[in-house]
Parts: structure tokens; sequence; C-alpha cells
């Protein structure tokens, strides 16, 4: 009776589906009839490995005692748990018809048929004897695949074999407290290769034939190397130089046509340099290496501070890196930000300065508190709003415990890490980021007459000229830093400081899409700005307020945005600027004045600005890409 | 067919022949459906949910100033109804963010957004006490450099996390990541870029890499991926970032047709201004999902089309578009007839009928604090949960950072509330997440707990 119910239960499923459901019984499974989709070809995917598959002591049909592995290894195999009076259309009889299917299909591919072996296996040991287990299976071999019908012996042999295929199955209980015999248990049927590795795991929804069938096919493939090449996506046309630039490029993204060209990082592929030698090559345009006497440069000081400064463990929590503000594709800086982000989101008041260069920096940071890299590097590690760590011992511990690190600083230092080395260490691999040898360094040292085109050269008349750009960023006739090392307010930092806010300002919410967001509405989401004074800071002079160093102008082209606060996008906005002589102020630089520059003269001037990209940047970010990256273990 | 159907009676016909136990209530074994935003691989409560776990935020200056899971009683036959009943600290703020269970539902995956860290917690052994079974520390080192771990999504044995970010340019390109429910690393399946598609169809103007939440509808063998913003956006103060057009730049445009089965990608849509939370129909033919951009408040629909085609498109706005009402967190009831839409900065809570799929219209508003983020819904769609944190640095400032766990019931015409538990007083933190749990699901736990359990006073 009961199983004339079953059955015409399920033929009237089948009939009437949606009747069925008002019933508030279920559909059957796609694995009864016709996939709804098409079943992805064979050998076109990866099936990653799930874990090793595990042992266990079992009993087949037969009576006799099995490992597991005494049949796994050989072939494929699909691996299907049931209980044999299980009554759920969609459960357990489900993965036996499915495994039934299976066995039908491949009379015909003698391949397969040798390759695979169906398992089924109880996990009901009190009820499912290897006598059951026979009957169970009787009606379902025949020739073909083989098809094990297995059962363990007790519970406690059971345990350990559901414990490694999981399954979260629970006898169920009636009201009384007495065991219905049935159980409450997730579908699942696995899939194991030849290496004992789980390759899929299967519960209703993909119980099918038509993809059991190609994840066994695609499988079998592996083993034959030509297919391979049907699993490999098409790789990119994009140009060798894009692949060393910012991946995420945004340009043209106020327009509504923007278009994406991104980059995948799974292409990114480094190549070290020889970051030493690379320094012992002087390059056209900048002047001798200035290399402090208590720490020359070696090979081991910079493979290691190279790596420091890729190491997001460096910082309290282990999400930033020096390498995350200073990005090497972004020019060293961050293109993306106008200042700064540290630890857990805190705000940085500043722009990162790009590193290119900075072994000739006679001051450090906007504000120039700092004048040796080697003490500098200390700045950002312990600021709570960087890298937030809270003590010297804590860092310097920390890297001492980690594994990766172990021996490195007595290799280089012949002492082990500690507040001295470290910066030592950091200095040694930023002192080789040097870049120069550029367009305008061949042109105006090299003298290579067409090295730059004639816009640049009336660019750099201006520069030194009406505009007097050249009265900071300064060079001589033997080489160029674009820099007097000196600080100056331009006005840039008085205006953020001390002129109002706007009511409405224009937010950009996709690609040619802005709206108008009011200040309330702004501030009822913003923290409270910290004040940024510049050099007044650190001397306490009220004639030092909003004064900053001057920057190189080495690799400006790369190192957007501009200004110590990052609020100035395109090279065209910072010409603009100077060319209306900053933003006056009582403590305005007397050498900042009204530029009178006509439209050509400022498009020459950053026309000549564009000229000032170093030869070498991308043997430097290849070098970058190349680094490791320290990640949490 | 027939030769199925034969099939099917030879094995029934063993199955019965050997054993004379009752047929049991099909509800018992596996069910395929769960509370209106789950996996459809996982269990689900079809009734009285006991337990809503609360992923919070710790708070600097506040209480041991740390992320924990904390236990809400929401039973209202329990003497412990609308109390906090369980607090568990994890160590550090790691920006919690979404939790979500095995397919098993034995256990409730929490993920840290800024730290990376994914915090395994056993919610079987007792339902009431959540305890930390395991700490993932290394998943940016296993997944090929994978920052912030953000939708932990059920399928069989394992689990796929979308990734927001990547530990080379903390922007928004990065990918899927699959792990065992042991907590092992599978594979990483990266985001299509248009420098590798690998296969997909781009087929609109943007293929930006960027993720953010993932769900399936197994039937049609796909799964949807959505797109938010990379680590320096999510983690940095909102007012800071509104006012830096570059970090503007750096949102999500796309959602990612998935083959579920083969996890390669098929199809990019456009989709401007952040997609975030998916949420798909419930009803067998019902072949399509609802998204919402944050940004440019749309309510978008991603459907099969009757060539059996996905295709994108926006079928509503979310209240005034030009004043960023921010819609985050929404939830699909389980009769497809209703999309609940939480918007941040109105803190509003939003009904739309969504009868018609592509015409979806409002049908009820009703403003649940100063701010609002999770909405949670029971399968029933009569108790409907909120809580009010978006992102740490995200979260209004001064008196409007209202922190609360709030409990409606909702009749189809109005929410009536039921409790509300202040976080920030409780001394708890910005509270985030939330999921369903109920002795119901491990029969066990519930003989243990019937016996033993309390009338509410």
């Amino acid at each position: 009776m009961l199983t004339l119910a079953l059955l015409s239960s399920i033929s009237f499923q089948l009939i009437a589906s949606e009747s069925i459901q008002k019933m508030e019984q279920p559909a059957l499974a796609a694995g009864y009839g016709e996939l709804a989709f098409t079943a992805p070809k064979a050998g076109t995917y990866q099936l990653p490995s799930l874990g090793l598959a595990a042992d266990g002591k079992v009993v087949n049909s037969d009576n006799q005692n099995l490992s597991l592995y005494d049949l796994v290894g050989d072939k494929f195999i699909l691996l299907s748990f049931i209980y044999a009076t299980c009554s759920d259309v969609n459960g357990c009889p489900l993965a036996t018809m499915v495994l039934h299917k299976i066995k039908a299909r491949l009379q015909k591919e003698p391949e397969l048929t040798k390759s695979l072996r169906l398992i089924t296996l109880s996990f009901n040991p009190d009820y499912d004897t290897p006598e059951v287990m026979r009957h169970y299976g009787e009606s379902l071999q025949g020739s073909g695949v083989e098809w094990q019908f297995l059962t363990t012996r007790s519970e406690l042999e059971l345990a350990p074999i559901l414990k490694h295929y999981p399954q979260n199955i629970q006898k169920a209980y009636d009201a009384k407290g007495q065991f219905t015999g049935s159980f409450s248990h997730n579908l699942r049927v696995y899939l194991i290769d030849k290496n004992k590795q789980i390759r899929n795991i299967y519960s209703v929804s993909f119980l099918h034939p038509d993809t059991l069938i190609n994840d066994v096919k695609t499988l079998l493939a592996e083993q034959q190397p030509k297919s391979l090449a049907l699993t490999q996506s098409p790789k990119s046309s994009i140009d060798n130089a894009r692949l060393y630039s910012a991946g995420d490029n945004k340009e043209h993204y106020e327009q509504e046509n923007y278009q994406t060209q991104s980059i995948s990082l799974s292409e990114r592929k480094g190549q070290a340099l020889d970051l030493l030698a690379a320094t012992q090559h002087l390059q056209l345009g900048l002047p001798t290496l200035p290399v402090p006497a208590n720490n020359p440069l070696t090979a081991a000081k910079i493979s290691l501070g190279r790596k420091l400064f890729y190491d997001r463990r460096l910082s309290f929590n282990n999400t930033v890196s020096c390498a995350l503000c200073h990005i090497p594709e972004q020019g060293f800086t961050s293109n993306e930000l106008m200042t700064s982000v540290g630890v857990e989101g805190r705000s940085v008041r500043r722009n990162a300065p790009t590193i290119y260069n900075v072994a000739y920096a006679q001051k450090l940071f906007h504000d120039g508190r700092e004048t040796s890299l080697e003490q500098q590097v200390w700045g950002p590690l312990l600021a709570h709003n960087e890298m937030a760590n809270p003590s010297i011992a804590y860092e310097l511990d920390k890297i001492k415990q980690l594994s990766d690190y172990k021996g490195l600083f007595e290799i280089a230092f012949h002492r082990p890490a500690s507040m001295e080395t470290l910066g030592m260490a950091l200095a040694s691999y930023q002192r080789t980021l040097n870049s120069a040898d550029s367009p305008f360094d061949r042109w105006r040292f090299g003298k290579q007459v067409n090295a730059i085109n004639v816009s640049a050269q009336r660019g750099y008349q201006l520069f030194i000229g009406k505009a007097a750009c050249a009265s900071c960023h300064s060079l001589n006739n033997q080489s160029a830093l674009f820099t007097d090392q000196l600080l100056h307010n331009t006005g840039i930092g008085y205006d953020q400081a001390m002129s109002t806010v706007p009511e409405i300002t224009s937010v950009q919410i996709a690609p040619g899409i802005f709206t108008k967001v009011s200040t309330a509405t702004t501030q009822s989401i913003a923290e409270t700005k910290v004040s940024d004074l510049g050099l007044y800071e650190i001397t306490q002079n009220p004639a030092h307020r909003w004064s900053y160093k001057t920057p190189t102008l080495r690799n400006i082209a790369l190192t957007a945005p501009y200004m110590h606060n990052g609020s100035l996008a395109q090279l065209r906005d910072v010409v603009d600027f100077y060319n209306k002589g900053g933003v006056s102020n009582e403590n305005l630089d007397p050498l900042i004045k009204p530029l009178h520059l006509d439209t050509q003269e400022q498009n020459d001037l950053v026309s000549f600005l564009q000229t000032l990209t170093g030869s070498n940047t991308q043997a430097l970010i290849k070098d970058a890409f190349a680094a490791p990256i320290g990640d949490s273990e | 067919m027939n030769s199925h159907a034969s099939t099917l009676k030879n094995i029934t016909k063993s199955l019965f022949n050997l054993s004379a136990i009752a047929l049991v209530s099909l509800s018992m074994s596996t069910a395929q459906a769960d509370e209106t935003c789950l996996s459809p691989y996982m269990p689900k409560i079809k009734g009285q949910e006991d337990f809503v776990y609360i992923w919070t935020l710790g708070v600097e200056g506040l209480g041991d100033e740390q992320d924990k899971m904390v236990t809400v009683d929401v039973n209202p036959k329990s003497n412990q109804y609308g109390k906090v009943i369980n607090s568990l600290s994890v160590g550090g703020r790691n920006e919690a963010h979404h939790s979500d269970f095995t397919d098993d539902r034995q256990y409730l995956w929490a993920s840290g957004l800024d730290t990376n860290k994914i915090f395994i917690f056993d919610v079987h052994t007792d339902p009431a006490k959540p305890t930390l079974q395991k700490t993932i520390t290394d998943f940016v080192a296993k997944s090929g450099g994978i920052v912030g771990p953000h939708s932990t999504y059920a399928l069989p044995g394992r689990i796929v996390i979308t990734g927001l970010s990547n530990n080379k340019d903390h922007g928004g390109r990065t990918a899927l990541v699959e792990y065992t429910n042991d907590g092992e690393y599978i594979a990483t399946h990266w985001m299509p870029t248009d420098g590798d598609l690998q296969g997909a169809i781009k087929t609109g103007k943007y293929a930006d890499g960027y993720g953010y939440d993932v769900r399936v509808l197994p039937n049609s063998n796909v799964m949807l991926s959505s797109s938010f913003t990379g680590w320096s956006n999510y983690m940095m103060d909102f007012g800071k970032m509104l006012a830096d057009p570059e970090a503007m730049k750096r949102f999500g445009n796309t959602v990612v047709q998935w083959d579920l089965h083969t996890k390669q990608p098929k199809k990019v849509f456009d989709v401007p201004g952040a997609p975030l939370e998916i949420r798909c129909a419930w009803e067998t033919g019902h072949n399509y999902c609802f998204t919402t951009t944050a940004l440019t408040s749309k309510i978008w629909l991603l459907y099969e089309d009757n060539k059996g085609e996905w295709q994108a498109k926006d079928v509503a706005d979310i209240g005034e578009p030009s004043k960023i009402p921010l819609p985050v967190d929404i939830s699909i009831q389980s009769n497809d007839k209703i999309l609940w839409v939480n918007t941040f900065m109105d803190g509003k809570s939003r009904a739309f009928d969504i009868s018609d799929p592509f015409k979806p219209h409002q049908v009820f508003e009703q403003k649940i604090g100063a701010q609002l983020n999770m909405v949670s819904s029971s399968w029933d769609g009569q108790r409907i949960y909120y809580t009010s944190s978006l992102l740490a640095n995200w979260d209004k400032k001064g008196a409007d950072n209202e922190q609360f766990f709030k409990a409606f019931h909702w009749d189809g015409k109005k929410l009536t509330q039921d409790f509300a538990i202040d976080f920030t007083k409780e001394k708890l933190g910005r509270a985030h997440q939330m999921r369903f749990g109920a002795y119901s699901l491990y029969p066990s736990k519930a003989a243990d707990v019937s016996s033993n359990a309390a009338p509410k006073s």
C-alpha cells in the first residue's frame, strides 16, 4: 500500500506540479527528469580539490570486511550516502536513481565504464545489514559500471566516516522519544578522483546524470594534456606598458560614455631587478646618490627592506603595508585618494608623497620634520592613524617571531632587528627607487634635440623664466632634482583651513552621473576634520603656518593628485593654481604671484612636466610586482 | 519517463519490501528553502525563530571595544524574550559585517572586512550560546591576495566568499573564494575584467572586476555577484570619501552572471551606482533576482528572458535618487510579493510590491531610526528585524549615530514594534548583520528544550 501511495504521489506530481505545490509537497528534483539548463561541456572547466577523501571500515553486500580505500584510488568514484528505508523522494531514492541512470547511460562508453565505480553506503548500520544492502542493490546491478552497496558493522564504525563526509545526519524521534526509523539529513553524493581527492559534492539541485557524467569526463580529460588548453581563458590583449600602470583605470569616468579598461590582477607578472647594481649606475639628470656613511647599500639590506616595504604585517592589525599608500604602479603614491587612509580606516590628513627619488630628499614628510629615511620610517609605523603599532618593542618582537624573517636581519646587519636596523633596511630599499633619464633629461643633459617636443621645450623656458617655477623647483647645469629642499606657503593650506565650505557640493555617483549634496548631509556622516597647519606644527612659529615642502617634480605625471592635500587632480589644475598666484594670505611666499600665462603657455608648461617621467619606472614596478606581499599566516 | 518510473518503482519496491517503517513526513528530510535571504541549500526555520545572532562591531570607548556575536532571544514564549542572552567577544575590531551559515546550518561564518579574519561559530551544540569553533586568519595569503571577505554563502559542502578588495592596491578588483565547510581553502575565481574576461561577455560598457554579494538559482545553474568598492573606500570616513572625487570613481557598476556549476563568469551587466545585496525569488519558475544600487537608488531586476538568456533591467526608483537616500539592505518575502528596502540616510524601511517584478511600486514606508541598515524577515514574513550600522566609518556621527536592534511585526499593512535594544546603552557596539537560530533546526535540541522550557512569566 505504501509503495502504491508513494508512486501514485510521484506520478501525480509529474503531471500537475503546481497542484502539488499547493499541497505543500516538494516537486520532483531535476535528477528524475531533464535538467533545466544544458550541463557545462566536459573538459571546459575545472573541479578544484575539496580535500582528501577519508578512509573507513565498511562491509560489502557479500558480508566482507573492507576498508573504503580498497575501493578508492584505482577509479573515479561516485559515493552516495543513503539509508534503505529512506522515503523522501528527493532524498536517497533520488541519489540511487541518478546513479542507476548513469550506469545505464554509460553502457555505450566503455572507457568511462571501466574508469568509474559507484558506491552506495548506508548510514543506518542497525537496519541496513549487508543482506539488506544486497537486496537494496540487486535490481540495480548488471553489466556496465561497477556498483558497490556497502554498510558498516556499527554506528561506532560509521561515525568516523560521517565525520569526514559531513552531512548532518540526525535520527528523528517521535513525541515519546522513540526513534522513528527515519533520519533528517542533507543529501550528499561525492565525486572522488584517483588521487583520493574529493572533487565535487552534490546535493539535490545538481544531482543529475548530465552534470555528474560531464564532471567525470572532466576529470578524465585532466589526464589528457591537450584538453587543458580548453580550460585556459584567452589572454589579455593589453599592451605591456599598461600592465605596469594603475590597473583600475577610471579615465573619462565623468563622461556618460565611459568604458572600463580594467586590468586583471591575476595577470600581473613581476621581474626582480638587481637594485643594488641599478644604484651604481648614475642616471642621466640625477646627481650622485647620497648614501649615509653608516648605512652603505648592500644587496641583503635592500632585499630585506623591500620585503618589509610590502609586508602588511608591519601594521598593528596586519592590514596596511608601506606599499598600500605608496603603490608602485600608482607612482609610489596613491592616485585614487586625495589623502591617505590608515589602520581601521583612520583619516590621514595629507597626500601620500611619492617615494621615487626620495633618497635625495633632505627633508621628509610634507612638513619636513624628519631628515633621514632611517628615522622617518618609524613615523608611519607608530602613528595611530597610519600603521598604528603601539610601541617599538611590539613591532620588533612581532617581526622577530615571523618565521620568514628568520636570520634576515642577521645576514644584513650581523645583528637582530632593532629600531636602527629596521630603519636602515627600509631606507636602503627606498634609496634604490631612483628614476631619471627622462625625455627631458635626454634633451637637457643628453643634448638630444628631439627628445622632447617643441611645446615641452617652450614649457621649459617658461619654467625657468616667466613662470619662475624653478625658483623653488630648482635645477642646475648638471642635474635636476626640481626642489630647493625648502618649505613654502602657497596658500593652498590656508585656503583649506580658512575658507568657508560651500553649502552644496557636486558628488559623482556613477559614470557620467553627478548629484548635489548639501553640507548638512555631508556633515552628518563626516568626522570632525583635523586641522593642518604645516611647518607651524613643528616650529610653533606663526610665520610658518601652512608652509609645506617643495616636492620633486620627477615622475610628476605619474603621481596625481597634487599638493600636500591632494586637492588638485591634474597637472593643468596645478599650473592654473600658480598662474593665479596661489591663494592670498599673510604668510604667502613672495615667490608666489600671478604669472599671467596664457592658455598656450599653460599647456606648454604641462607638456614640459609630462617629459619628466624616468626611463626605468616600468622596471622598478616590475621589480615591485616580484616582491612578496607579507600577509597573516 | 517510463523507464525512469520503472526504475523508481524498483528502488521503492526494494525499499518497502525491506521495511515496514511508516512513511515519515517529508519535511523531516532535506529542506530546500530558508528564511528569505539564505542559501537554498539550507534547512529553514519555518515557524518561530528562537534567536537572532547579531554580528556587532566593537567601538573604541564603548564597553570592551571589540567585535562580538550577540544573541537576542526573540521567542515571545520565552521568559528571556527581547533580552540579550549571550555576547561572545572575538578580539579586535575587524569591521564585522556579514555572516551566514554552512549548508547544514551547523556553523555560522562571520567575516571581518578589515582584518580579513573569518570567525566560525558553532550554533548547533547550543543554539542559545554560540561558541567560537575556529578563526581563519590566513584568508588573504591563501586566496592569492583577496581582501575584504564579505558574503559567506553556502553551497553543498562548501562556502563561497565574496571579496571586496585586494592586497595590491586596496582597490575594488577582487574575486570569489571557495572554502570547504571545514574551513579549508579551495579556489579563487577572479571577477572578470577587460584584461581577462575569462570568456564572459561584456554586455555593456563596464567590466570593473569589483565584488560584493552573491546569490544562486540552482535550477537555472546561475550564480550572480554584485559590486561595491575597495578597502580604501569602505574603511574611510564617509564624509571624507564624498569630498574625494577620485575615491568616488571607485565604485562597482556591474553584476556578473556566473555558471554556478563551473564557477565561470558568463556575462557582465552594467548596473551603475554600486549594486549591493542580491535577493532571488523563491517560487519555482521565478527565475529572477533583485539588487539595489546604493548610490543611484534604483531597484534592478536580473532575470531570465523567454529565450533563456539572463538580462539586467532597472525597474524602479527608491525614494528620491537625487537626495541619495542610500538603499542598503533588502529582503524578499518568501512568497515573492514584497521586497523590503532600507535606506540608510533617512532611516526608512520601504516595502515594494513586486508581484510584477518588472514594475515594483512602493506600498509602505516607515522611519525606523536616525540611520538604518539591515533588515531580516521571518519565513512567513510576519516578523521583521532591523539593525542600524552600515560601516564603522560610514555610520552617522553625533546624536544620529543610533545603534539598535529592533523587532517588529508586519500585518501586511503596518509595522508594529515589539521591542528594541539600544546597543550603545548596552555597551555592545554597532549592530550589523542578523541571522536566525532555532531549536527546531536541531531535533535533539528541540526535544531537550521542550522538556525544560520555561513558560513566559
